[in-house]
């Protein structure tokens, strides 16, 4: 018994082993070939030479101005934040209104939301193309951060009102008894107990805030002033496919911040998706 | 429930058992007023910014418009369906398949995949960490970046293909060949895609009541049986959520079209996605997109709804288990 579990033991480690690696190999030829002139890179692609490895590449990378590095992770970065406040801060107060009063309104309003989940963001971007040069919002900044929040807000104030259900009526009661105002209870007293649930709902908000490519493309447009890292990286690599060079480089200054903070916040990230998706 | 109830049959004042005194009349409306003002600003840009959209494409979908402000929609009826479903030009349907293709295989696949690892990465250990780890992290990646990397590492003289033509001698046609590029179309979704359906499926063990499964090992059971009789039947809901969620994502498959093979080669890798964004609005045919977009819609929402019909007693069974 104890020698065939140990065996089928063995067995697990190194299949897992073997896939793992074969998930790791892109990464790796990544990282690698953007240290390599396109010549070295087209004969040896799985070796880097330390003698002629060199970060002129990645200098050129830096510098380019399609894609400009810094402004475009403070851009999305911003974006991120933005998108992230503004759905959370209106998801908070409809959720508790939705969780608390009871009645048939208040779950078709909840339905009419959830409805949302199942419209995906690119499909419905072209009417919202119209809809955003109606009130002018088209090409701004701020009617993308809506149009990105929009998408955010069926799924948080989901997660939201399922949580907020839990969490017991006595407290928001009690301090509505003392005389405070209903803001001020959402805001003081039932927010700072919805910890776990936003930081489920910012990550996963912030995860795909970061890798939206076809909002900022087509609502700020392909010769925007600010890029985003998707957009200012399909600006440098998408005519220049074949330029090893250039895409090797791009793709690494494009990837590293992003795969540091998963492996430093994995257990986080990983259990906000589940939680999510349980509580969805 | 109980203070709305009496409030509603027995006037203004019910007996003072309950803590929260009842509110006057005027403070209950302004309660509801209240209320309606908290929903407010999320149903402005929830009903701006995806409703009206919603709207905008089902009425733009019944007429031609080039999407020039100067020029105003004109109404053509079903037209823009019929040609859909016709299809004179035999452009479109060619991306209905490859997005069946992709949805079918795909999700069979990915969620396939991920179960199997889930039921060997489910223990909490150093090793398993780091394995969910490496099984997860193309996920965070955007999707048009992993199009880019495997566009350079499968391309014609990418560093797959100089492996194979130093080792064979000759290259795979990964991204020429309308059907290989399919294929590898497929295989670069999954990849990307079965670690959010994995993370589910392993947050789905740890919920399978461990005692049932020792008392049915300690009855006989084989590691398959366990599995078929126990264990597969407490996952029920969520195979259910890992089948829709990964459904739904892969139905709109774009922006990795975008970075592996921009479609091609010719339109052998377009998706339904590729096609109303990258050729029919693209193209200035507004119309023809929206119609498109309302059925991608409708679609997925009758996918997504049939399939939850349809598991409910399974999920049902899962409960009765748990």
């Amino acid at each position: 018994m104890n020698k065939t579990r140990r065996t089928s033991n063995a067995i697990r480690v190194a299949a897992l082993s073997v896939l793992g690696i074969a998930m790791l190999v892109p990464l790796y030829i990544l990282v690698i070939n953007a240290f390599k002139p396109q010549q070295d890179i087209l004969l040896s692609p799985l070796t880097l030479d330390p003698a002629t490895a060199t970060t002129e590449f990645l200098e050129a990378a830096w510098n380019s101005t399609q894609f400009p590095v810094i402004d475009s992770y403070l851009f999305t970065l911003l974006l991120v934040v933005a998108c992230n406040v503004v759905s959370i801060a209106v998801s908070v107060p409809a959720a508790y209104v939705i969780a608390r009063t009871p009645g048939l309104v208040f779950g078709i309003v909840l339905m009419f939301f959830v409805a949302g989940m199942f419209i995906p963001a690119q499909i419905i971007l072209v009417p919202t193309i119209f809809v955003l040069k109606a009130v002018g919002l088209m090409g701004t900044i701020p009617g993308l951060v809506l149009f990105m929040s929009a998408t955010m807000i069926p799924f948080t104030l989901f997660i939201f009102s399922g949580y907020i259900r839990m969490l017991p009526r006595t407290l928001d009661e009690a301090a509505m008894i003392d005389g405070a105002s209903r803001l001020r209870v959402i805001w003081t007293i039932v927010f700072p107990l919805m910890k776990p649930i936003v930081a489920t709902a910012f990550v996963l908000n912030a995860l795909s805030a970061w890798n939206d490519f076809v909002s900022p493309q087509l609502i700020l447009g392909p010769g925007a002033e600010h890029k985003t890292i998707t957009t200012g990286v399909y600006a440098a690599v998408s005519s220049y496919s074949t330029n090893y060079e250039v895409v090797f480089p791009t793709l690494l200054l494009a990837i590293t911040p992003i795969l540091v903070i998963f492996v430093i916040m994995q257990r986080f990230i990983m259990t906000g998706l589940a939680s999510g998706a349980v509580k969805g | 429930m109980t203070a709305v109830d009496t409030a509603r049959v027995g006037g203004h004042r019910s007996p003072a058992r309950r803590t929260p005194p009842r509110p006057p009349r005027w403070r209950r409306i302004g309660e509801q007023a209240l209320n309606g003002a908290f929903t407010l600003p999320a149903l402005i840009i929830y009903v701006g910014l995806m409703v009206i959209p919603v709207g905008y494409a089902v009425y733009y979908s019944f007429t031609e418009y080039n999407g020039i402000p100067s020029q105003s929609p004109e109404w053509v009826g079903l037209d823009n369906y019929t040609r859909i479903f016709a299809d004179p030009a035999s452009e479109m349907h060619s991306s209905l398949l490859v997005t069946a293709a992709i949805a079918i295989i795909g999700s069979l696949v990915v969620n396939a995949v991920a179960l199997a690892l889930a039921l060997l990465l489910q223990k909490k250990s150093r090793f398993n960490t780091v394995g969910r780890v490496v099984m997860f992290y193309p996920h965070v990646l955007s999707a048009l970046i992993v199009g880019f990397l495997w566009q350079a590492l499968l391309g014609p003289h990418g560093a797959i293909n100089g492996l194979i033509e130093a080792s064979v001698g000759s290259t795979i046609p990964f991204l020429s060949d309308p059907n290989v590029a399919l294929w590898t179309l497929i295989g670069v979704i999954i990849w990307a895609q079965f670690g959010v359906q994995l993370v589910l499926y392993i947050a789905g063990l740890q919920t399978v009541s461990a005692e049932l499964q020792e008392a049915a090992r300690i009855d006989g059971a084989t590691r398959v049986q366990v599995f078929r009789h126990v264990t597969w039947p407490a996952l029920a809901p969520t195979f259910t959520i890992a089948l829709v969620t990964s459904l739904l994502s892969l139905l709109k498959a774009y922006d990795v079209v975008l970075g592996l093979t921009n479609g091609g080669p010719g339109d052998a890798t377009q998706t339904w996605a590729y096609e109303i964004l990258a050729v029919s609005f693209a193209n200035n045919r507004v119309g023809l997109a929206c119609a498109q977009a309302v059925l991608l819609i409708v679609v997925a929402a009758i996918l997504s709804f049939s399939i939850m019909a349809l598991r409910r007693r399974a999920d049902a069974g899962a409960e009765a288990i748990s």
